[in-house]
């Protein structure tokens, strides 16, 4: 078979100006641009030694400072062990519950999936105190009903823990985001060879395991490498039960020097640069699995069935599996936070009057929370279909295997994802302020958005090209012997076939957008000024009920759009 | 006599020169100030997140002069390194900084990226001497120029829960190392840049290497990074002693009941003053250079100031101004000397220095 999309692409004459090549070309040079200078600007700054506004000096002090730090390789080491311990176990119920949703008969899947939906977007700040409030020792709802147990001697949980730590993240983080991802390409998967299989005599779990997992490896790999270097990254659980029980991550060393007086943006950049380091390898490991002869196509236009395996009596169990995890870990919190945000002060049931709705009504009559509120939409957006626009086009010629720098451009837009985010924002700042771009893009709306489209080309592109992968070739070979043009054969086989996958990255990059506080933090005016930043200052000024109350708003906000748009999603690609 | 006679000169016409520096405005001038601004359209001010901003001052100072504030709010960090970028494209975007004493020392001031404030400051009630605990204007600079010190409060020192921690049972700094506390007592991380850094400075200066070592080390402090996380556990009594929680945030746990006494002074350890929560400075090359003066000298006004100080909590250092709204342990007391942990000698060089012997003894746990 031939690579899944050589045909798709318009062919053209010998002479004449080969599309694919403008395209490559045309992204190249943007990437580089917008991407590779601002991390060389960055890189490049990180051996300046000279104090803020004094002439350049270089050298390593910085780096030999960040690296020397005491606690610096503890907090790396920690970091790579509670990201492995986490990805695991989550990667693992992540396939189940996608394969559970998109592949079987179980009942509520897509009930299933919608509280996945919302639970990604659910502000990690406050449901991590709600998890304090419910597992603290000496007064963690959960703990003082397990005192009363008589075999029970002492606090049950330790929110303050290594095993606390990780118990949280499968909460807040957990399988929401990886979840997501992997519906719609399991959704996508023909049932031919499933059925091929069953034929053969295999049971469910040998097709699982040697039929399904393998030809959506592309997908579940990308997600892996995105969720590792996101758990390396991670940071708020880690700064609010790591710090009280001495245990720090390595982002949090990287915070220490990025909000340091005076700035020591030099020693966040060089410890940054282990992120880059991680993702080399990994990006290497995961082309070399890529490369070859593996097929990863389900997709084509001989046949395509639907049909989801049977599951018998097992759907209700699985059901109910998926229910008590999904109450458990997001709805029990959740429902902490929505009472901490009518509450006088959060968590504290024993004063007087303990419930109000003063923090709604303050942050709905706040002045500058309809103005946010706009912003914060428009931004959303612009990013969610900038994105799709974009990096559609980056993943359809990444999967083409006719560009010659195909392992450049792929190695460019993962840049933003090893980034901390206020380094990508400070990049991203200088970029707008050293070009032309400074007279339409900074401080506006527009360069926020621009600025969050860069920050979403990993997921996005992945995503995109983990669906391409799945197209076989002969879908546009027989559009086009039936005489449609390539425009034609977009919008009509293509387009919907991955309508899923725009959809679902279209929502996330959404609802990122109006949750991203480190990308705007440095770009936005009192004009442009979005949600996010004013949740950040609520949460910087200890005002958290309001935070809570924003926190809720902004996921509801996102809800109501994720309904819209997987109905849009499905509609598009007939699944509806 | 002759001597005396150059006394009194030197002191008329030092008095003299210091009137010119800071020349009151007529109100016809003033009036001309305030129309010009108006026509600048805004002033931008840079600060950190603040409620007492959001809610008091930008409605209040818009509603006097018809000039709207644009208040580019976020961490100093970040707010120089943008306007650092800013500057070396040749865009000067912002007028007036209400930094921290840190940030408007060692990042404002050294950087020099604000323009002299005095010669601004023309509002009679700002300008009249009589007016201000200090006598004048309290610039905090070697030059006296740039960076106007505004506040004076007596800093609390830690809060305990009288419920769990009874008010003999702490008299004297060492009560602290009381075994009975161990792992009582809650601090902002002291690893890391910010108020408890700040604090294990001031301890390691004031009483030495080893109360340090045995206060965070063998007490067991508990560390946060969260604020909220403090006064949650002081009002709890998870940790009934909070060495760096904020007044702003123990007050409505106060009025809700909770027994929280703030301790401002101990045995064996100076009470300490500070300038918190800002000094003034002027950005240079601010691009609304008259809204800018309007705001500084507003907000140094008595109506202005007053504003500020009652939301947020803090004694000023206006003569005028009624601090009936204060605990009265935050007002200093004539006569008795305190450590002045905003004095300029202490920012720039000894807090720092403190700072880095704290954490040598702290990180090497």
């Amino acid at each position: 078979m031939k690579a899944p999309t050589d045909i798709l692409l318009p062919m053209t004459g010998r002479f004449r100006l080969r599309p694919i090549r403008v395209a490559e070309f045309s992204f190249l040079i943007f990437l580089l641009v917008v991407m590779g200078l601002p991390l060389l600007f960055l890189l490049s700054g990180s051996f300046n030694l000279a104090a803020p506004g004094k002439p350049a000096v270089y050298g390593f002090g910085n780096w030999v400072r960040a690296f020397t730090d005491s606690g610096t390789l503890s907090a790396l080491w920690m970091s790579f062990l509670l990201s492995v311990v986490r990805l695991i176990p989550a990667m693992i119920l992540s396939v189940l519950f996608a394969w559970l949703i998109a592949r079987t008969d179980m009942p509520g899947g897509k009930f299933i999936e919608s509280i996945c939906w919302v639970a990604y977007f659910v502000p990690d700040f406050p449901l991590v105190l709600a998890w304090i409030l419910l597992l603290d020792p000496n007064f963690g709802f959960l703990n003082t009903i397990g005192k009363n147990l008589p075999f029970v001697d002492g606090a049950l949980f330790n929110p303050y823990s290594f095993w606390g730590i990780v118990w949280v993240h499968t909460s807040t983080g957990g399988i929401w985001f990886k979840v997501m991802l992997l519906v719609p390409v399991f959704r996508r998967l023909g049932a031919t060879l499933e059925e091929a299989a069953r034929v053969a005599g295999a049971n469910t779990t040998t097709m699982l395991w040697r039929i399904t997992l393998p030809v959506l490896a592309p997908m579940i790999l990308a997600v892996s490498v995105l969720s590792f270097i996101r758990g390396l990254q991670s940071f708020n659980t880690e700064l609010l039960l790591g710090t009280p029980a001495g245990l720090y991550v390595y982002s949090t060393k990287i915070y220490d020097f990025l909000h340091r007086e005076p700035r020591a943006y030099g020693e966040a950049t060089a410890l940054g640069s282990v992120f880059l380091f991680v993702l080399a390898i990994l990006l290497f490991f995961y082309w070399k699995f890529l490369s070859g002869n593996k097929k990863f196509t389900v997709v084509t236009g001989q046949g395509y069935s639907t049909l989801r395996v049977k599951l018998g009596k097992w759907r209700y169990v699985a059901f109910a599996s998926c229910l008590l995890y999904v109450i458990v870990m997001m709805l029990l919190p959740l429902a902490f936070l929505v009472l901490g945000s009518f509450m006088r002060r959060y968590g504290f049931f024993n004063i007087a009057a303990p419930f109000t709705v003063n923090h709604w009504y303050n942050m709905l009559t706040d002045p500058i929370f309809l103005v946010a509120l706009k912003n914060s939409l428009i931004i959303a957006s612009v990013t969610a279909v900038g994105g799709i626009m974009l990096y559609s086009g980056l993943a359809y010629l990444l999967v083409s295997r006719r560009t010659k720098f195909a392992p450049l451009l792929e190695s460019l837009c993962w840049i933003p994802h090893v980034l901390p985010g206020i380094l990508l924002s400070l990049s991203v700042l200088w970029l707008f302020l050293a070009t032309p771009l400074r007279f339409f893009l900074y401080g506006t709306v527009w360069g926020i958005a621009f600025a969050l489209i860069l920050a979403d080309s990993p997921v996005t592109t992945q995503a995109f090209k983990a669906g391409l992968l799945q197209l076989g070739g002969d879908l546009e070979e027989s559009a086009r012997v039936s005489g449609a043009g390539w425009l034609y054969t977009y919008r009509r086989i293509l387009l919907p076939l991955l309508a899923p996958i725009a959809a679902a990255v279209g929502l996330m990059n959404f609802g990122s957008a109006l949750t991203s506080i480190s990308t705007p933090v440095l770009l936005y005016s009192h004009e442009s000024r979005p949600l996010a930043i004013l949740l950040l200052e609520y949460s910087f000024t200890g005002e958290l009920e309001r935070a809570a109350a924003l926190g809720l708003l902004i996921t509801l906000i996102i809800g109501t759009m994720m309904l819209i748009g997987r109905k849009f999603g499905l509609k598009l690609s007939g699944n509806d | 006599m002759n001597r005396i006679l150059v006394a009194v000169l030197v002191l008329v016409l030092g008095g003299y020169g210091a009137a010119r520096a800071q020349t009151k405005a007529s109100d016809k001038e003033w009036a001309a100030i305030v129309e010009a601004a108006k026509k600048e359209g805004k002033v931008v001010v840079a600060g950190s997140p603040d409620p007492v901003m959001r809610n008091d001052v930008i409605p209040k100072f818009t509603a006097r002069f018809g000039i709207p504030i644009e208040f580019i709010a976020g961490r100093s960090s970040q707010i120089v390194s943008r306007v650092e970028t800013e500057r070396a494209s040749g865009i000067f975007s912002i007028d007036l900084y209400l930094a921290g004493p840190d940030t408007s020392a060692n990042e404002l001031y050294n950087g020099k990226m604000i323009d002299p404030l005095r010669p601004l400051l023309v509002m009679p009630e700002v300008v009249d001497g009589s007016k201000w605990k200090s006598g004048k204007v309290w610039l905090a600079d070697p030059q006296e120029q740039f960076v106007v010190r505004a506040f004076n409060s007596i800093a609390s020192l830690l809060f305990v829960n009288t419920d769990h921690v009874k008010t003999d049972e702490m008299r004297h700094i060492k009560d602290l190392l009381n075994p009975k506390w161990r792992g009582k007592i809650s601090a902002e991380d002291p690893t890391t840049t910010g108020a408890g850094a700040n604090m294990a400075a001031r301890l390691y200066s004031q009483i030495g290497e080893e109360f340090v070592k045995n206060l965070y080390i063998e007490q067991k402090v508990v560390p946060t990074r969260e604020r909220r996380q403090m006064s949650d556990w002081l009002a709890r009594g998870t940790q009934p002693i909070c060495l760096n929680c904020r007044e702003d945030d123990v007050r409505p746990l106060v009025k809700d009941g909770f027994k929280i006494l703030e301790i401002f002074e101990l045995n064996g350890i100076p009470g300490t003053i500070n300038g918190s929560p800002w000094m003034l400075t002027l950005a240079n090359k601010a691009p609304h250079p008259k809204a800018a003066q309007v705001f500084a000298n507003w907000i140094l006004s008595k109506e202005g100031l007053e504003t500020y100080a009652k939301g947020y909590g803090s004694a000023t250092l206006r003569a005028d101004i009624d601090e009936s709204y204060l605990n009265p342990g935050n007002l200093p007391k004539k006569g008795v000397k305190y450590f002045d942990d905003t004095d300029w000698k202490w920012i720039v060089g000894g807090r720092h220095e403190n700072r880095e012997k704290a954490w040598k003894v702290l990180k090497a746990k």
